[in-house]
């Protein structure tokens, strides 16, 4: 019995939105306490657990091996090749690292709109100094990644102290980054001819470019820092309740900013990586990498841990993109299939795992 | 009864998934009666309920008539709506931004056959109407926002009794009556029974096993899905009775065993707290002793739960426990935790849990940074943690895994009191540790909070339920108008009731305490 007087505006929220009672509803029934007959359906008989968990967690793994499966019959001998195979899994480092990066924001709580452009802004500024202006490389990078800090500090500036929409900051961050990079580019395409720096990303390891293994490392170690460190855990409840994790000892507002500045890194590093696979930047093109790694991240959601973020399911949600694309582009179909792949692959995806935990929840 | 029934549900089974959480259930009400319907947290209640607003689909079997006319089932509501049922949910419902007259028109406002326009003047005057029929002082245009709590629940009803006809039509009430201040109750009492006067019937759900016997003509229970006890008239009838029938066995009162002496070392001080009408509130909690702290609903003695744990930073103040001393007015809750100060605070939704996670991240992530190091923590004691706790307070779950969402509310709060059990506090705040939740999750919570104590932990309970404090406290600490705090001690929930509201006996009751 409160005083509604004293009732906090959240709680108010709750209380119109019906959250509170909506959370507490029927699926916390009590547990069978006399020994009632067992449904037994179809389902439950024929369906063993482990099937189960595969169909609930890794459906979006079997339908990427369905998918092969079908290509694979439909062309042999290109499908099958090495060659296949390596531009699939070697292409996509520069796409892991921009997603990981929307990912840490995302696992918070926050939305980090600006990365593409601090990814821009990286790929832009390192062929600029390196090539333009004759600096050292790996100077060029630290410059580059530092821009990319202070990017990132900016928006934790507005959205975490300031308490701006980050919808807004970083809308607004990743503009004027486009912006800043057209200015120090010219608008132009700018390059750079360094083999040292192309070393570190193309350089074959294994049959696979290195900067491939690179993507996967960095997909482990969060999903570690995630899972099994008190930092990881902390970010979880930051993202699920800020005001529980503050009330467990959580310093929230270091968590959210420590996000956007980790997040802004890694997507400084997707841009260093970007010019060290290919040699240069267009910084008119910074945008069309966001819809991309965001797609990505939203996709990992329904698998591995569905319902949750997860660096796994990001990964594999990517290299499903990438070959469902790169299939179809073989079969034919030009560059428009990419977007149109993308988008009905997401929102099909997640929306199938969606239902599937939903039917899943009260077995 | 030969009379036809104003609501008769009969053979209602709802199935979730391999889970029978209603089966067989029946429920009748008589025309112009206050009929009740009580059960635990999970019984089923509030499924019901769903089926009958049409918000979930009931099994194959279910009958479900209003005056006589059965409804297609699953209910439609615009159906049930025109056979004049209507619902008032637990938060009302209402659009503070919007006016009285809007928020009673919602969903069915008069318009223009032609344009579709919403005739207001009409709309007002319908507003007007039903707010006259219930003698209720608003205007239709005034807004809602500052409206107290009374006049938005009566705003509520006169929304449910817009569309019916008077002496006819069924309101179900959802918990309606949880917000509404103690004081207010017996007001809003009289305005149900200005309305079932009239031949309207009213579905009472609720909790509070005190207002249905006082409210209720006839009570309908629920126990694990099953009717255990069907329409039975409340006359004569007392709470243990009604318990006995929604737990199948008699509650008994936790009731404090004399707890040894032995332990006389203070467990935490608090000294000097000031805040916004706090005035430098000193009061210290012994090792294995239940403190609680009362005072009027919004005096402000609520927000020490929260200012001594580093919840909210108070103007000054300071807590000192076996670990040291802390300035309040700096500590954050971290500061506090490591003093070995736990709150388990009142919201259990907004403030407690996180209900996308599961059982055991919730219980382990207090001690995440104590009991790990940086760069790894095991998974094998959260695991161990979350199973002890289930074991221990009876949470109803089926493994550690099971998501706060999917448990209802009483196991949530079981889990929330777990949680900051798992840290092994020297102090333990609890801020209204058994709001809404059931009678049997009731007895649980207060009886692992002697439990706890009697550990050696320091409790402090802070708390608006008289009864809840008579039972588990050694000692009520309450606070006056004046700003200062008296000694109570009494095993007599009437006593503490008195305490709070009247002065006089403030100055009986007890001894000052700075």
């Amino acid at each position: 019995m409160t005083d509604s007087q004293t009732k906090s505006s959240a709680e108010r929220l709750s209380e119109q939105t019906g959250l509170a009672e909506r959370i507490i509803t029927d699926t916390g029934q009590p547990e069978q306490q006399t020994a009632r007959p067992r449904r037994v359906t179809l389902r439950s008989q024929y369906e063993p657990a482990w099937l189960h968990t595969l169909t609930s967690k890794y459906a979006l793994v079997l339908v990427w091996a369905a998918m092969a499966l079908v290509y694979y019959i439909l062309m042999p001998t290109r499908f099958g090749s090495w060659g296949a195979f390596s531009s699939i899994f070697g292409s996509q480092q520069v796409l892991v690292f921009l997603a990981m990066s929307a990912m840490i924001t995302l696992v918070v709580g926050e939305f980090d709109l600006s990365i593409a452009s601090v990814m821009g802004i990286s790929a832009t500024l390192v062929p600029v100094l390196a090539g333009v202006h004759g600096w050292n490389v790996w100077i060029a990078c630290l410059v580059a990644l530092g821009v990319c800090l202070v990017a990132g500090a900016v928006n934790a500036f507005f959205v975490v102290v300031m308490d701006v929409s980050s919808f807004v900051v970083t809308l607004g961050t990743g503009t004027l980054l486009i912006g800043l990079a057209q200015m120090i580019s010219g608008s132009n395409i700018v390059s750079v001819n360094s083999p040292e720096l192309s070393k570190i990303a193309i350089h074959e390891l294994l049959g696979m470019p290195v900067s491939f293994y690179y993507g996967i490392l960095l997909a482990v170690v969060i999903a570690y820092i995630l899972g099994w460190t008190p930092l990881g855990r902390s970010m979880i409840f930051v993202g699920a309740n800020p005001e529980v994790a503050r009330l467990a000892g959580i310093r929230v507002q270091r968590i959210r900013a420590g996000a956007y500045l980790a997040g802004s890194l890694l997507a400084g590093l997707a841009g260093v990586i970007l010019v060290a696979t290919v040699g240069g930047f267009d910084s008119s093109t910074s945008a069309t990498y966001l819809l991309p790694a965001l797609a990505a991240v939203f996709l990992g959601t329904a698998v591995v841990q569905p319902g949750m973020f997860n660096p796994i399911g990001t990964i594999i949600a990517i290299y499903f993109l990438t070959t469902g694309i790169f299939g179809l582009q073989l079969l034919g179909f030009s560059g428009w299939i990419q977007n149109v792949f993308y988008g009905a692959g997401l929102v099909v995806a997640v929306t199938l795992a969606k239902v599937v935990r939903d039917r899943s929840k009260t077995d | 009864m030969a009379a036809t029934m104003r609501l008769e549900a009969r053979g209602v089974s709802k199935t979730f998934g391999s889970t029978t959480v209603l089966r067989n259930a029946e429920l009748e009400v008589a025309p112009g009666e206050i009929h009740a319907l009580i059960g635990q947290n999970g019984s089923g209640k509030s499924t019901l309920v769903k089926i009958l607003t049409g918000y979930h689909t009931p099994d194959a079997g279910a009958t479900i008539s209003v005056d006589g006319q059965d409804l297609d089932l699953p209910v439609r509501w615009s159906e049930a709506t025109d056979a004049g049922v209507s619902v008032v949910h637990q938060d009302l419902g209402l659009l503070d931004h919007l006016s009285v007259s809007e928020n009673i028109g919602i969903g069915g406002f008069p318009y223009h056959p032609v344009t579709r326009r919403i005739d207001w003047k009409a709309q007002d005057a319908a507003a007007r109407r039903v707010l006259d029929r219930l003698d209720v002082p608003i205007q239709p245009q005034d807004p809602v926002g500052p409206l107290n709590a009374m006049r938005r629940a009566e705003v509520a009803i006169a929304r449910a009794l817009r569309d019916q006809r008077q002496g006819e039509g069924l309101v179900i009430l959802d918990e309606a009556t949880r917000s509404l201040p103690r004081e207010e109750l017996r007001r809003f009492h009289e305005l149900l029974r200005k309305v079932v006067a009239e031949g309207t019937s009213i579905l009472l759900v609720s909790h509070n096993l005190k207002e249905v016997l006082e409210l209720a003509d006839r009570v309908t229970v629920l126990r694990d899905g099953v009717v255990a006890a069907a329409g039975i008239p409340t006359a004569g009838l007392t709470e243990q009775d009604l318990a006995r029938h929604m737990l199948g066995k008699t509650v008994e009162a936790v009731g404090r065993s004399e707890r040894g002496t032995g332990h006389t070392e203070v467990a935490a001080r608090v000294e000097g707290l000031r805040a916004d009408t706090l005035e430098a509130l000193s009061f210290e909690v012994r090792r294995g002793e239940v403190v609680g702290l009362t005072g009027l609903p919004g005096s402000g003695f609520e927000a020490v739960a929260q200012l001594i744990t580093g919840g909210r930073q108070p103007a000054g103040g300071v807590l000192t426990t076996a670990a040291g001393s802390v300035d309040l007015s700096r500590a954050d809750v971290a500061a506090c935790m490591r003093l070995g100060a736990a709150l388990v605070p009142e919201k259990r939704i907004l403030e407690g849990l996180a209900v996308e996670l599961s059982i055991r991240d919730n219980i382990a992530i207090p001690s995440i940074r104590r009991r790990g190091r940086p760069w790894h923590v095991a998974r094998r004691w959260q695991e161990d943690e979350a199973r002890s706790s289930i074991r221990r307070l009876g949470i109803r779950s089926r493994s550690p895994h099971m998501l706060i969402k999917e448990l209802s509310g009483g196991n949530q709060q079981k889990v929330l009191f777990a949680k900051w059990l798992s840290v092994e506090p020297d102090l333990l705040v609890l801020h209204e540790p058994t709001q809404a939740v059931d009678v049997g999750a009731r007895v649980d919570i207060l009886r692992a909070i002697v439990e706890t104590a009697s550990r050696g932990v320091g409790v402090l309970l802070v708390s608006i339920e008289p009864s809840d404090l008579a039972e588990v406290c050694d000692r009520i600490l309450v606070h006056s108008h004046a700003g200062d705090l008296r000694e109570l001690r009494t095993e007599d929930p009437d006593e503490v009731l008195h305490a709070i509201y009247s002065e006089s006996a403030l100055t009986a009751g007890g001894t000052t305490h700075d």
